[in-house]
C-alpha cells in the first residue's frame, strides 16, 4: 500500500500537522482494503455507518470504528491468509487470553524508517558493538509473544557481541535466573565494550533492589544503556516512581539516568513509541491517539482521562487500523513537556483489569461455548 | 506460605509436612471430638472483629481495593445467630443429637477429613467452607485460590489464636492447581472434596479424588430474573441496583432479564426503558473512571462480537453512561457481558421449563417480578424448571439465613451416619 509507506518514510518523525494529510490518506486506504478483505470488520463498518471515502479531516479519525484489544482476544480477524503473512504474534495475555495478530510484509518494510529514524532520533542506534543482558523471555520458536520479539530486536541497535537472558528456556517452560543475569552484569563491567540492559521495568527493580540487598553494585562501561520495554503491568509488580528506578539504575549499575530509554507499544499498535527525555511518550507521525470517555466512548479533551485509543494504518494483516486498549490515560499538548518535540505526549495511568475477572458465573458459561445454545 | 498447627510455615516445610500429614491427621480423628459450641463461639468471635473493622488495616494488605466491601457480603454468615439457624434449618432441632430408631441409634459423625478448593472470585469463601467444615466437626484441608494473597491465612490465624483447640482442624496450603502430586496426596487423605469454582476445577478434583471419597461440587451457576406482567417502579429500580452492585460476577447474579411474553418488540420497548434505571444505579454507585471503563469494554466488545459474528442484526443494544441494556430475540439463558450490561430476552411461561431445563445443573437464582397473586404459580413453575432459589427482585444476591446452597444442605453432606444396633 504506497500511502502507508508515504507516511511511514516521512522525514520528520514528530510532525503531526506536515503528516495529517499523508496519515488520512493511508488510513482510508487501509480502512477500505480490511473492509474489503475481513468481514467482521465489514459488518462492524457497516453496523456502526462508516464509510472511510467519509476521511476527510484529523476529526474524522474519531468515527473510525474503534475495535477493543479485547476483541482480538476473543475473536480471530484477519484480512489475510496465514500462508501470506509475515508472521503472528500474541500480546502478554495474564490470564490465557491474548491478541493474535498478524504481521503482512508491508508493514515490516514500513516499520524499518520507523524504527530506525526513532532509534537515532532517541540515540538507541550505536556502531560501537555491545554486550546484551535481557531481563525478559530467551527467543523460541513456541515463544510468538509480541514483547519477546520486541528485546530480541532490540538487541540489533547496537552490533551484539554476546547475550544473556533472564528468563531461560528449559524444555517448554521458563524459569527465571536473574542470578545468572548478575553474574552476567558483574563480568560485562570489566569487558572493554558497553553493556546494554533490555527488559521489564519490574524485573529490573526487583534485580536492582536484590542487588543492591547484596551490596553488589558494578559500575558499567561508559556508553552502557537500559532499555525497558514491555511494560510494568507485565509481571504484577508494584509500579514504582520512575525516579526511584533511575537513581537505582545509576547507584547499582552506574547508568545515567539519560543513558536509560523507555518503549510503549503493543502489538495490536506496533508503533514505536519512546520516552523523551522528561520521560513522556510524545506521539510519533505514525500514529494518532484519542482519549474516550470511560462512561460514553466519546473523544475527550486535551487532558482528561480516558480510554485510550491508538490509531495507525500500519497493518494490513489485521484491523488494527483503530483499537482501545484496557489502559487508562491522558493526553498532554506537547510544548508543555519542554523536550522540543512539538507531539502531544501520552501518559498511561494504568490498566482497568479486564483479565483480573474470574467470576463464577463467567465459568458457567465457558462449558457452553460461549454461553450459547441452539 | 503453609497454615498448620495454628501457625504459618514457609512452603520449603511443605514436604516435610505432606510426609507426616496422615499421621496428623489419624490423630486429630482419634482424639476427642470438636464440639459444636467451641466452633460457634470461636466463628461469631471472629466475625464480630471483622465486622467491627478492627483487622481492616490488616486486611487491606491482602485485598486489592474494593474488595474489602465484597469480604462484607460473607460477614454476616460468622454470626452465632445465623449459623445456628443453618445448624437448626440443615440438621433439625435435634442437630447432632442420636436419633432412636426401632432397634438401633442412629449417631452422627463428622465425614472424617474435607479438602476445600476455594474460587478466587468472593473474598472470604475459604474461611465460609472451612467453617462449614469446623462446625460439622471435621479436619479441614483448605487449598487457597490463586487470587487468595494472605486473606484466609490471616483470618485462620486470627480464629486459631483465640480458639487453639481448632488448630489442629485447620490446614491450608497455597498451591496452585498444577502441582498435581501434592493435590493428589491431599485428596488421597481426604473423605470428601469441597470444590468451589468452574468446570476446569470441578473436573480436575473429580479425576483426583479417589473412588469413595464424597465430591461436593460447589461449581458455578446461572441466575436471572423473571418478570410478569407490569411491575412496580421500586421492583424494577431494585433489579438495577443489584445488578450495579453485583457487576453480574456472582452465580446468583442477574443474567438475563425474561419477560412472560412471546413478543420481542415488548423485551426492546422494555430493555429501552430500564437503560436509565439502570445508568442511575450504576452512576450512584460509581467510584472512579475503572468501573465505567471496565463497564464499556465489556459491552462494546460483547456487542462488536455479536457484529462479527453476524449475530447482532434482530437485536437491539442501548447503552448508557457505565451500563448497557441488550434485547436479544432468542430465548437461551446465557452469560451476560457483565460490569453491569444486561440481557432482556422474550420467554412466554408456556415455554420457560423446556428452555431452563437446557441449562440444568447449572440454574440457580430467579429473581421473581409479578403480581401476588400470580407468585405462587409462577414460583413453582421455575422451582419444577430447576431453579434452587427464588427471591424477589433485586434480592438475587441476598444471604437468607437456613437456606440451602444449590439445591442442597451442605452440612448434612459433611457429615455421615453411624447407625449402632441397641
Amino acid at each position: 500500500m504506497p500511502s502507508r509507506q508515504a507516511l511511514f518514510w516521512h522525514p520528520r518523525p514528530y510532525d503531526l500537522p506536515a503528516s495529517d494529510a499523508l496519515f488520512l490518506r493511508a488510513a482510508a486506504d487501509n480502512c477500505a482494503y480490511h473492509i474489503a478483505h475481513c468481514p467482521g470488520y465489514a459488518a462492524i463498518c457497516r453496523r456502526l455507518d462508516f464509510d472511510p471515502k467519509s476521511l476527510r479531516s484529523t476529526e474524522d479519525l474519531a468515527r473510525i470504528p474503534v475495535l477493543p484489544t479485547l476483541l482480538f482476544k476473543r475473536e480471530a480477524l484477519f484480512s489475510m491468509p496465514e500462508r501470506r503473512m509475515a508472521m503472528r504474534v500474541t500480546s502478554s495475555g495474564t490470564s490465557g487470553t491474548f491478541s493474535r495478530i498478524g504481521f503482512d510484509w508491508g508493514s515490516l518494510l514500513a516499520e524499518v524508517p520507523m524504527v530506525l529514524r526513532l532509534g537515532a532520533r532517541h540515540r538507541l542506534i550505536s556502531g560501537v558493538p555491545a554486550h546484551c543482558v535481557v531481563l525478559g523471555y530467551q527467543p523460541h520458536r513456541d515463544n510468538h509473544a509480541g514483547v519477546t520479539r520486541t528485546m530480541y530486536g532490540l538487541t540489533f541497535f547496537s552490533p551484539p557481541l554476546s547475550r544473556t537472558y533472564a528468563l531461560q528456556r528449559r524444555g517448554t517452560s521458563y524459569i527465571p535466573d536473574l542470578d545468572g543475569a548478575a553474574h552476567a552484569l558483574e563480568r560485562l563491567a570489566a569487558s572493554p565494550f558497553p553493556t546494554r540492559v533490555i527488559g521489564f521495568p519490574s524485573y529490573l527493580w526487583f534485580g536492582l533492589q536484590q542487588l543492591e540487598a547484596l551490596g553488589r553494585t558494578v559500575r558499567l562501561r561508559p556508553g552502557s544503556r537500559i532499555i525497558l520495554a514491555g511494560g510494568w503491568k507485565e509481571h504484577g509488580a508494584q509500579e514504582v516512581a520512575k525516579s526511584a528506578l533511575y537513581a537505582a539504575a545509576e547507584r547499582v549499575l552506574g547508568v545515567p539516568p539519560d543513558h536509560i530509554h523507555e518503549l510503549f507499544g503493543a502489538v495490536e499498535h506496533p508503533v514505536f513509541y519512546n520516552a523523551c527525555p522528561n520521560h513522556r511518550f510524545h506521539v510519533p507521525i505514525y500514529s494518532r491517539v484519542l482519549i474516550r470517555d470511560p462512561e460514553t466512548l466519546a473523544p475527550l479533551p486535551m487532558g482528561e482521562v480516558g480510554l485510550i485509543n491508538l490509531i495507525s494504518p500500519l497493518m494490513t494483516a489485521t484491523p488494527t487500523l483503530s483499537v482501545m486498549t484496557d489502559d487508562l490515560g491522558y493526553l498532554e499538548p506537547g510544548d508543555a513537556c519542554g523536550c522540543g518535540i512539538p507531539s502531544p505526549a501520552l501518559t498511561i495511568v494504568g490498566r482497568v483489569g479486564m483479565s483480573d475477572i474470574r467470576t463464577c458465573a463467567a465459568g458457567a458459561a465457558e462449558l457452553l461455548g460461549k454461553g450459547e445454545m441452539g | 506460605m503453609i497454615f498448620a498447627h495454628g501457625s504459618l510455615l514457609p512452603d520449603s516445610r511443605l514436604p516435610g509436612l505432606l510426609a507426616g500429614l496422615e499421621g496428623e491427621l489419624n490423630a486429630a480423628l482419634a482424639g476427642p471430638p470438636l464440639p459444636a459450641e467451641t466452633v460457634l463461639a470461636a466463628l461469631d468471635a471472629l466475625g464480630r472483629r471483622l465486622a467491627a473493622g478492627e483487622f481492616d488495616a490488616l486486611l487491606r494488605r491482602f485485598l486489592p481495593a474494593g474488595e474489602l466491601a465484597r469480604l462484607g457480603e460473607v460477614l454476616p454468615l460468622f454470626t452465632r445467630d445465623v449459623l445456628e439457624e443453618k445448624l437448626r434449618a440443615e440438621l433439625g432441632p435435634e442437630r447432632f443429637s442420636p436419633r432412636e430408631r426401632r432397634q438401633t441409634t442412629a449417631r452422627f459423625l463428622p465425614l472424617g477429613v474435607l479438602l476445600h478448593v476455594a474460587a478466587g472470585n468472593q473474598p472470604g469463601l475459604g474461611l465460609f467452607s472451612v467453617a462449614e467444615g469446623l462446625l460439622t466437626g471435621n479436619v479441614n484441608l483448605l487449598k487457597l485460590p490463586r487470587e487468595d494473597k494472605g486473606l484466609s491465612l490471616a483470618a485462620l490465624s486470627l480464629l486459631t489464636e483465640a480458639a487453639p483447640e481448632l488448630a489442629g482442624f485447620v490446614y491450608a496450603f497455597d498451591l496452585p492447581s498444577s502441582r498435581t502430586a501434592e493435590l493428589t496426596a491431599l485428596a488421597g487423605l481426604a473423605d470428601g472434596i469441597a470444590v468451589w469454582g468452574g468446570d476446569g476445577a470441578v473436573e480436575t478434583f473429580r479425576h483426583l479424588a479417589p473412588p469413595g471419597c464424597r465430591l461436593m461440587e460447589w461449581g458455578h451457576r446461572l441466575s436471572f430474573a423473571y418478570l410478569s406482567g407490569p411491575p412496580a417502579a421500586q421492583e424494577l429500580d431494585a433489579l438495577a441496583a443489584h445488578i450495579a452492585a453485583t457487576g453480574q460476577r456472582l452465580c446468583s447474579s442477574c443474567q438475563v432479564i425474561f419477560l412472560d411474553t412471546g413478543d420481542f418488540s415488548a423485551a426492546r420497548a422494555f430493555a429501552e426503558a430500564f437503560l436509565p434505571r439502570l445508568e442511575r444505579a450504576v452512576l450512584a454507585r460509581r467510584t472512579g473512571p475503572w468501573e465505567s471503563a471496565r463497564a464499556a469494554l465489556s459491552g462494546y466488545t460483547a456487542f462488536l462480537e455479536r457484529v462479527t459474528a453476524g449475530r447482532e442484526p434482530g437485536e437491539a443494544f442501548f447503552r448508557g453512561r457505565g451500563c448497557s441494556v441488550t434485547a436479544r430475540p432468542d430465548r437461551e439463558l446465557e452469560l451476560s457481558p457483565m460490569e453491569g450490561n444486561v440481557l432482556v430476552k422474550p420467554l412466554p411461561r408456556s415455554e420457560l421449563l423446556p428452555v431452563l431445563r437446557r441449562q440444568k445443573g447449572r440454574l440457580q437464582t430467579a429473581g421473581l417480578l409479578c403480581a401476588e397473586e400470580e407468585r405462587e404459580a409462577l414460583t413453582a413453575l421455575l422451582a419444577r424448571a430447576g431453579v434452587t432459589r427464588i427471591t424477589r427482585a433485586g434480592r438475587l444476591s441476598d444471604a437468607f439465613p437456613g437456606e440451602g446452597h444449590d439445591g442442597e444442605y451442605p452440612l448434612r453432606r459433611y457429615l455421615r451416619v453411624v447407625d449402632v444396633e441397641n
